[in-house]
């Protein structure tokens, strides 16, 4: 069951003011990270995100962790400090047809002369508010024992 | 035959239970290699949901199908992770795939089981049009999703010397072609170069160019025609081109090293590929007995191997027909010995810079090896895989013919992770 994506998270996806971040890892674990100002809102509870390049270490490891299973996180940070998590997968690569030749006409009005190789498809299944305080009071409800005693101390 | 064909299905090991013996071969890929074993057939409610006004419909192909039929049915297929299924039309009591349509969605269905969600090709602009002489540019380049498909001429001079490759069905099809739907014998420059220009028009549509056609064995020095007409046409393609090179591949007789030559430096050609079909010396004679007698396999490999020095490592490719090697009475009797054979083959190539890639024989109706059982789904994942670690240990490419550029290689599939 897919996680929803409520209008405040839509509206961070959507805005070209959040810092977005796409972590994704190898076949071997290791870890990569990395900007990505395209993700958006797919419109249907769905994120997209466009691949630039064949051979980049994300489209690798999207397209192993549609192939073997796994997940993928994206990062988002708000001009206004909403900051969010969502982990989901992979679940589709358009490489042709209606969504991938408009956001190629689109990328290339709007970023000059570049290539796309791909739209990957991210079905949410977790959405974490990761602002500070909230992330905190998580903390502080479900492991009280977690403190410096000088922190309570008279 | 038919009755025959179904039960071979059948009595084999289920499609889970082959996967259960290889947990790192990728689920969807193992899956197109059994759509493409297998092949399909379009339920009704499939049918009727086919819009040729958005879906490519089946155009004119230089093989034939196993239905041994031209319909306007889908094209082909495309998976959720981009891979391209290629396959024909099978009539259901083969016991192919079935292809539905259910809440708005094709889907692929096997046993009663929804499988996967899968889309049918685009269908480009340019196929709604006519060149100036009044031919339907579909006739003249096919499309794949992102690739354009010029097959120059369906006409093999092995086959008029009824010398041609056992498996192959070019001739009886060319005929069909002809005579049921009016495809041009040989295609004109001009027509090319205009169909191109229009496809063009269509942002984001197409990576590549892929040109092939039978051999033409004439000439003063053997194949100096099939080069004179690539040529021609290489370079008619080339004016829609400011670059004087552009993404392309030749797939085409055994050149010599002038003839190359000439290809590489009189035209836009990057890259080049001439099918060995079979990687065993004894089986070429009795499979391609037309290629044998004119050029040999040593030579046939030897004209590769030269083609790295012209057109650079990772550019050149040898394709075969996977499975043709178990064909009967002269092949393999095991899969396990004919695996090694063409693997080991596979590697003295890929030592030299020349990939090899596969397609999934299926037995056609129109060739002579139409009786023939291809071999399991097993052993076309252990090829897959055997073939793109091959690449993977000489450190050699395969960008020209990829799952996107080509796609009808679960091998070089695979090179996605490469
Ligand atoms: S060379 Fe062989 S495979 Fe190619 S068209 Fe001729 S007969 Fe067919």
């Amino acid at each position: 069951m897919p996680a929803t994506l409520t209008p405040d998270v839509i509206a961070l996806l959507d805005s070209a003011e959040t810092v977005k971040v796409l972590a994704t890892v190898d076949a071997n674990g290791a870890p990569d990270a990395v900007e990505k100002p395209s993700l958006h809102h797919g419109g249907d509870g769905t994120i997209h995100v466009l691949e630039f390049l064949e051979t980049s270490a994300a489209n690798r490891n999207l397209t192993h962790t549609i192939w073997y299973g796994g997940s993928i996180s994206v990062a988002l940070h708000g001009a206004d400090g909403h900051r969010v998590q969502i982990k989901g997968r992979p679940v589709k690569l358009h490489i042709t047809g209606p969504l991938f030749q408009q956001h190629y006409v689109r990328a290339r009005e709007t970023l000059g002369d570049v290539d796309l190789a791909g739209v990957w498809v991210i079905e949410p299944d977790e959405v974490i508010d990761e602002r500070f305080e909230k992330v905190r009071a998580r903390e502080d409800a479900a492991h009280p024992d977690f403190i410096h005693l000088d922190r309570i101390a008279v | 035959m038919v009755a025959l064909l179904k039960e071979i299905y059948r009595a084999e090991p289920s499609f889970d239970e082959v996967l259960a013996k290889h947990p790192r071969f990728p689920r969807l890929i193992a899956r197109k290699i059994d759509v493409q074993r297998r092949g399909v057939h379009y339920t009704e409610a499939a049918e009727k949901a086919v819009d040729p006004a958005v879906h490519q419909l089946r155009s004119p192909y230089i093989f034939g199908s196993r239905d041994g039929e031209i319909k306007p049915l889908p094209e082909s297929l495309l998976l959720r992770d981009g891979t391209t299924i290629l396959v024909d039309p099978t009539p259901l009591d083969q016991n192919p795939y079935v292809v539905d349509y259910r809440e708005g969605r094709f889907v692929l269905v096997d046993g009663g089981e929804q499988l996967e969600e899968v889309d049918l090709w685009p269908k480009p602009v340019y196929y709604d049009k006519l060149t100036t002489s009044g031919l339907p540019m579909s006739h003249i380049v096919s499309a794949r999703p992102q690739r354009l498909n010029v097959f120059q001429s369906s006409f093999c001079y092995f086959w008029a010397d009824k010398e041609g490759c056992q498996f192959c069905d070019i001739v009886t099809h060319t005929k069909q072609q002809r005579e049921e739907i009016g495809v041009p014998n040989r295609l004109r420059p001009e027509d090319v170069k205009e169909t191109i220009a229009e496809a063009l028009k269509e942002p984001g549509r197409f990576t590549n160019l892929c040109l092939t056609a039978g051999s033409v064995t004439k000439g003063k020095e053997i194949f100096d025609l099939e080069v004179e007409f690539y040529i021609e046409l290489l370079q008619a393609i080339g004016e829609n081109f400011r670059t004087k090179k552009f993404p392309s591949q030749l797939i085409a007789s055994a050149f010599n090293e002038k003839q190359l030559a000439r290809l590489y430096n009189e035209t836009g050609l990057t890259s080049y590929t001439t099918d060995l079909e079979v990687l065993n010396e004894e089986l070429f004679g009795w499979i391609c007995p037309g290629k044998a007698r004119q050029v040999g396999y040593q030579g046939w490999k030897q004209r590769l191997v030269n083609a790295v020095d012209i057109f650079g490592r990772g550019n050149v490719g040898t394709g075969i027909v996977g499975g043709v090697e178990t064909a009967q009475p002269s092949g393999f009797k095991s899969e396990h010995d004919a695996l090694q054979s063409t693997l080991s083959e596979a590697d003295w190539l890929a030592a030299r810079g020349v990939t090899t890639v596969y397609i999934v024989w299926v037995p056609r109706p129109g060739s002579a090896f139409r009786d023939q059982k291809a071999p399991s789904l097993d052993y076309f994942i252990r090829l897959a895989q055997g073939l793109q670690d091959i690449r993977a240990s000489h450190g050699l490419k395969v960008d020209f013919d990829d799952y996107r550029r080509c796609g009808n290689h679960p091998d070089s599939d695979l090179a996605r992770l490469q």
